[in-house]
Parts: structure tokens; sequence; C-alpha cells
């Protein structure tokens, strides 16, 4: 099983991938930005990961394994369809993992790490949880293993999904051809995820296929005429670890303590939520912007407030 | 380890970040209105190494502080910038954030002589 790991096979790639990136970035032959002290968080949250992931493994494989037993169909792990099947539902099932990531607090404490740092390179890419496993959030693949999918299956595909999502963290490519920026998740659409702006706040959550977010609206597309400010809202003050690591975890500790009576809110509500509104969620901010753009334009603000800003410009090919 | 240790020795080798000018005046403004968009700038106030930036907006207290080539921007009321502790030089305010522990700030004295005014 280890040795069909796609993450596995695809690190000595990984790393020859960002030695590229920051050698032709230093010969100005492509654009990207390194600080020495992000990369360090970078790599070593990537490393903390792969050492957390152990830890939750063989919950993770025998309850997968169990659900397995209890399954409706039994789907062969040979067949062309049954790949076909599994690569599209992964691919559904991470859009939905990723939207309540950002959604929904007490899963974004565990993945807002991803996002911490405020350059947008191939090590960001590595920059992955450490409290993934412990949020739980594994449990939303568990359908694929009781609708008859192999856990092993499962396992490869979300592997395979993974190494995907490396590539599309740099910004040394600018757009792909057409046809591919509409069908699949690429640099152009993955910037806009991991950037800060108003109007680019919770878009773009998919793995592989960018389809889903056309198809739930959730899709925003990079905008020439508004770079990417990377990072989260808040932007961290420190790079020290255990902060990147925890800090939003320890947040919502602070707030259930100060305020145990709006426990539900504090942990499921979305980021931003408060009791007395004192803070914004991404909703919110968007509508100020939009609403604030509106005023400057003179012109009123109909859906700008809350859905994605119309495909103004024309995409076209790297 | 031996892969990290490498990645961030060729990272610092590159020397490729972008550009931190430090802030002066006019790109503080620019990032206090973007970061903190309608806040009214009533005073403000460059760290003497340009690594930081305090302003006052009514009863807040507006700070950037440099981080690598980025940087973070927190607001807390401005009692809790009377409180801070100014000592060789440096304004240290406590932010009270996991994620933002506090702002040290460089300045030749504090409070200065146009706030005490």
């Amino acid at each position: 099983m280890k040795d069909l790991d796609p993450v596995t096979l695809a690190t000595p790639f990984f790393i020859l991938a960002i030695v590229l990136e920051i050698i032709l970035a230093r010969l100005g032959r492509a654009k990207a930005s390194y600080e020495p002290k992000d990369t360090l968080v970078s790599l070593a949250m990537g490393l903390g990961s792969t050492v957390a992931g152990l830890a939750t493994a063989g919950v993770v494989f025998a309850t997968s394994l169990w659900v397995y037993q209890h399954r409706l169909f039994d789907i062969p792990m040979s067949a062309a369809w049954a790949w076909f099947a599994v690569f599209l539902l992964e691919d559904l099932t991470y859009y939905w993992f990723h939207r309540l990531a950002h959604e929904r607090r007490f899963w974004w404490a565990s993945h807002v790490n991803h996002h911490t740092s405020q350059h947008y390179n191939l090590s960001t890419a590595l920059r992955q949880t450490w409290t993934g496993g412990a949020a739980g959030t594994w449990l939303l693949w568990l359908p694929l293993a009781f609708i008859g999918f192999p856990p092993a299956m499962v396992a490869i595909q979300k592997g395979i999904s993974l190494v995907y999502q490396f590539w599309i963290h740099t910004e040394a490519i600018g757009r792909m051809p057409r046809w591919f920026e509409a069908v699949f998740n690429t640099p152009s659409h993955h910037r806009v995820h991991h950037a800060r702006n108003p109007r680019y706040l919770d878009r773009n959550y998919a793995g592989i296929l960018i389809v889903w977010d056309r198809l739930f609206g959730t899709f925003q597309p990079e905008l020439d005429e508004e770079p990417c400010r990377y990072g989260v809202v808040k932007n961290l003050a420190t790079f020290n670890l255990l902060r990147v690591a925890f800090h939003e975890w320890a947040a919502i500790g602070h707030d259930l303590v100060r305020q145990p009576r709006h426990a539900l809110g504090w942990l499921f509500g979305p980021p931003g939520w408060s009791p007395d509104g004192s803070r914004e969620t991404s909703d919110q901010i968007r509508a100020r912007w939009a609403a604030g753009r509106a005023a400057d334009a003179a012109i009123p603000a109909p859906a700008a407030a809350k859905g994605p800003t119309p495909d103004v410009r024309s995409e076209s090919p790297a | 380890m031996g892969a990290v240790a490498a990645l961030v020795g060729l990272a610092a080798w590159a020397r490729h970040g972008r550009p931190a000018p430090g802030f002066d005046e006019a790109r503080a403004r620019m990032l206090l209105a973007e970061e903190f968009p309608g806040a009214r700038i009533d005073r403000l106030w460059i760290a003497r190494d340009g690594k930081g930036a305090l302003a006052r907006s009514g009863a807040k207290a507006l700070v950037l502080m440099q981080l690598g080539d980025g940087y973070a921007a927190r607001s807390t009321c401005w009692a809790q910038v009377s409180a801070a502790m100014f000592r060789n030089g440096r304004l240290r305010i406590e932010l009270g954030e996991v994620a933002a522990p506090r702002a040290e700030l460089a300045f030749d004295q504090w409070p200065p002589a146009d706030l005490a005014a």
C-alpha cells in the first residue's frame, strides 16, 4: 500500500519542483517569491502534517474498513469505470470537505494554516494541517467505502488529488489553455482561492475539477485588474510554528471560555462570526466591499454582495 | 529534515523575496485604508526603523507590523496603547492574540510630543 501512495511517490518531484521554481525565479525566468522564514514554516508544517497523519492513520483505516464491510455494492478495483467513478466522487467529496473547512470555524481551525503564508509558491502547497485528522474531516470520505469503493482505492485517489494540487500553488504559470481552465483547477483559479481580497474570499474550493465551483456557485475567475493579495483576512504577525499550527484552536478556546453560552456559534458558525456582530465573516466583508464599490461607482450593487463576480476577463492561453 | 534545510538554504541564497520597502507615511496610509476601510486616521506615527506604524482612529489604535517581506495589521483599543510599555526606544503593545501576541514599534520617544499636545 505504501508503494502505491501517490504522495510518497511524488515527494522527490515536490522537492525538485521547488528547487526549480526558486532557481528560475532567481534567474528571472519565472514569477515567484520566496522568503526563507516563510519557506521554513511551510516545509515544517508539511513534515509535521505527515507525522500527525500517522497518529490518526490507524483509526481512519480501521473505520474505513469497518464501513466497507457493510458496503452496498462490490466495486472492483480492476475496472476502469470504477476508477472514473471514484475520481468524480472523491473530487466531489473534496469540494464539500474544502467548503466546510472554510465556512465552519471548527474545521477552519484545522485548515487555516494552509492559508497563512503571504506568499504563493510551491512550498505553500506543503503547508498542511496538523489537526485535520483530529478534526475528523476524514469522516466525509466514509460514504465512498459504504457505497463499495475499496478503502485502498479511495486512499489512492485522495493521494492523486493531493499530488495534482501541488503544481497549482504557483505564480510561475499564468493561465492554462481556455478549455483546461474551464474544466480543471489551475494555478489561476487556486491563486484566487488563496487571496484575501474581499472579492476573492471563500471562492474556488475545487480539488481537481473546477466544474464543482461553477456548479455550486462558488467560482470566481482571477481578474487582471485585481492582483491577488495572499494570506488570511487577519494575517499572522509571527513565524512561530506552534502559533501557526494552533492559533485558531486557541482563539476558539478563548472565545468558549469567555462566552460558553455561545459555544455552538463559536464552534460551528462561519469564521468571523460573533454573537454581538463585532467581527466580520467573509460574506460580510464581501458585502461591505461590494457596497463601497457600488457607492464609488454610483450604481446599485445587486447580487454582488453575495454571489461570485461575473467573469469580465476573457481567459486566454498561457 | 535534510531536504527542508537544503530548500530553506536555497531560498535564503536566492534572496528572491518581494521588495519590502518598510513603512513610510504614504505606504502606511495606503495599507491602513486597505486593511481598515473607512477608518479615519487622526494621527499616524511611523516607527524609526520603518518596520511598523501606529495610527489613532478615534478610540481605536491601528497597528501595522512588518513580518518578513509581508506585514500584519491589527486594531486594538487606544487604551491598550496608553497602557503599553515603552523601554529602550521600543513601544510594546500587547495585542492578546495567539496569532499576533504583541507589536513592538521603535520610536525615539513615547508618548510623542504631538500626542501630548
